[in-house]
């Protein structure tokens, strides 16, 4: 087959997959969130509450399209789109299973981190572009905490680099899958780089309790302040988008992606970023908000430094036990 | 001869958006056109079998340098009152002395083309890092002591001459104990 069409359909598969599973993300967040406030959630649609996400885009795709006058078009017009795309970019590498993966690149890591460290580009766009103080505030904070939570990001993706010695990840899974899962062994570097890519990925997507580019007591909405209709409705998918990404690429790197104990394969991996998006809304549902200096303190005094440490662990465990 | 077709794309946008960086009246314009010829540049060195260099590419052109020359757009924009706008002045000049480089350029690379094997050679990042952190081992750590040293400078410039005293806390965070101990 050709190859071009070959690639095509391939890549355009695996975005319609995890594009349709993001609505049933959406449903779970909702009906947790419920719960954890003492509510039923959604139900006027259907009993389960399930067409709810649908209904949401038709609405989306009504609302009327507003341009604020003094905003810079092209900017403003094309922010979400790049949002959206930079964040389902991601999935390019993801090793779903032995035999699912878009482009098994040798260089894997370092393409996510790349398309992540992209991700500023659209948030400012759209600060900018909406020309609105709180969008440009929201922006500005946005920027100046990815650029700060990248730095521990590398450093905790690093640690199943070195261990696995690959940039590939199916490579990494691979050797999780001949050895142990990087959680298991050795735990005392596998948990703690989990945890910190896990901190340091939910603060590079601005999600809650890093949420501060948005905060909407201070803001209004950050930089989705002056976005209407399907424009916002791109934003807003851009997020869950990366949040699953996000997850998918954790439990590759750390979880020992698709092995598991019996009959390895693609439903352990939909399993374990399952149950680590099920984690990050608890979080998100749970927690507070930081203050913006309290999110740089925390990245420079403790992610920083701990991610040095492990990147150092990981070298030497490597060099005399591995 | 075979005509190919990525790379005439990949050089038309490198081109295009060259043109716009210099050409844009509005500085945030031409920085993200920047960025755009920057994630052009990694898309070449990705057709050349060198992804690990698209990928360094992407993530210190794109993601650092770009995302700096933004703030320093966006804390300059206005001096004095006044919008700083970009300006293009002896465009003339500019076009003949950009023409003379390009053909200095066009000389070397034709006189040089047929010592560069075709296709290029692949090397795996492992490749790359054993050369770095073997046969040129020196010059790398003298790069990164130097960028340390510019950290270091950058620190220094930046820092509060009078510092708060330490222990105490800020006023913002004793209001908020004050209301909820």
């Amino acid at each position: 087959m050709n190859e071009f069409l070959q690639g095509g359909l391939y890549g355009g598969g695996i975005i319609v997959a995890i594009m349709s599973s993001l609505l049933f993300v959406l449903w779970t967040e909702r009906k947790m969130a419920a719960r954890m406030q003492s509510r039923i959630g959604p139900t006027f649609t259907d009993p389960l509450g399930f067409l709810q996400a649908p209904a949401d885009v038709l609405k989306l795709l009504q609302k009327e399209d507003i341009i604020p006058e003094k905003a810079d078009r092209a900017l403003f017009n094309n922010a979400p789109l790049l949002g959206a795309t930079v964040a389902i970019a991601g999935a390019a590498v993801v090793p779903f299973s032995a035999t699912i993966v878009g482009a098994d690149l040798e260089v894997g890591v370092l393409y996510l981190l790349a398309v992540g460290a992209l991700g500023v580009l659209p948030v400012f766009a759209a600060g900018w572009g909406s020309n609105n103080k709180f969008a440009l505030l929201g922006a500005m904070r946005a920027i100046a905490q990815s650029v700060s939570y990248e730095v521990p990001l590398v450093l905790a993706a690093l640690v199943p680099v070195i261990l696995a010695g690959s940039m590939k990840l199916s490579d990494i899974v691979a050797y999780q899958s001949s050895h142990h899962w990087l959680v298991v062994w050795p735990f005392f570097l596998g948990i703690p780089a989990f945890g910190l890519f896990m901190l340091a990925m939910l603060a590079e997507s601005n999600r809650i309790p890093f949420d501060i580019p948005e905060a909407e007591s201070e803001l209004v909405a950050g930089i989705t302040t002056e976005y209407t209709g399907m424009k916002f409705g791109l934003f807003y998918m851009a997020e869950y988008l990366h949040t699953v990404i996000a997850s998918a690429v954790a439990s590759a790197l750390f979880l020992g992606g698709y092995d598991g104990p019996i009959a390895p394969g693609l439903w352990w991996m939909v399993l374990k970023t399952g149950l680590l998006v099920v984690a990050i809304y608890w979080l998100r549902w749970s927690l507070l908000r930081f203050r913006s200096d309290q999110l740089m303190a925390l990245c420079w005094r403790w992610l920083v430094p701990s991610g040095v440490v492990l990147v150092v662990g990981a070298a030497v465990w490597v060099v005399f036990a591995g | 001869m075979n005509f190919d077709f990525g790379f005439a794309i990949v050089a038309a946008v490198i081109v295009v958006s060259a043109l716009f960086v210099v050409r844009a009246a509005n500085l945030i314009h031409a920085v993200l056109w920047l960025g755009v010829t920057l994630l052009g540049t990694a898309a070449l060195y990705a057709q050349l079998n060198a992804p690990f260099l698209a990928g360094v590419q992407v993530l210190t052109y794109v993601g650092g340098v770009v995302t700096l020359m933004i703030f320093g757009v966006m804390v300059t924009r206005r001096h004095d009152g006044i919008d700083v706008v970009a300006q293009t002045e002896g465009a003339d000049r500019g076009f003949i002395f950009a023409s003379a480089l390009f053909v200095v350029l066009a000389l070397v690379t034709w006189k040089s083309a047929p010592h560069v094997p075709n296709p290029a050679p692949v090397a795996s990042s492992a490749d790359i890092a054993r050369a770095l952190l073997g046969e040129y081992l020196i010059g790398f750590e003298v790069l990164s002591l130097l960028l340390l040293a510019a950290i270091v400078g950058a620190v220094v410039l930046v820092r509060r001459r009078d510092p708060e005293p330490a222990g105490e806390p800020s006023p913002a965070a004793a209001a908020v104990s004050e209301v909820n101990p």
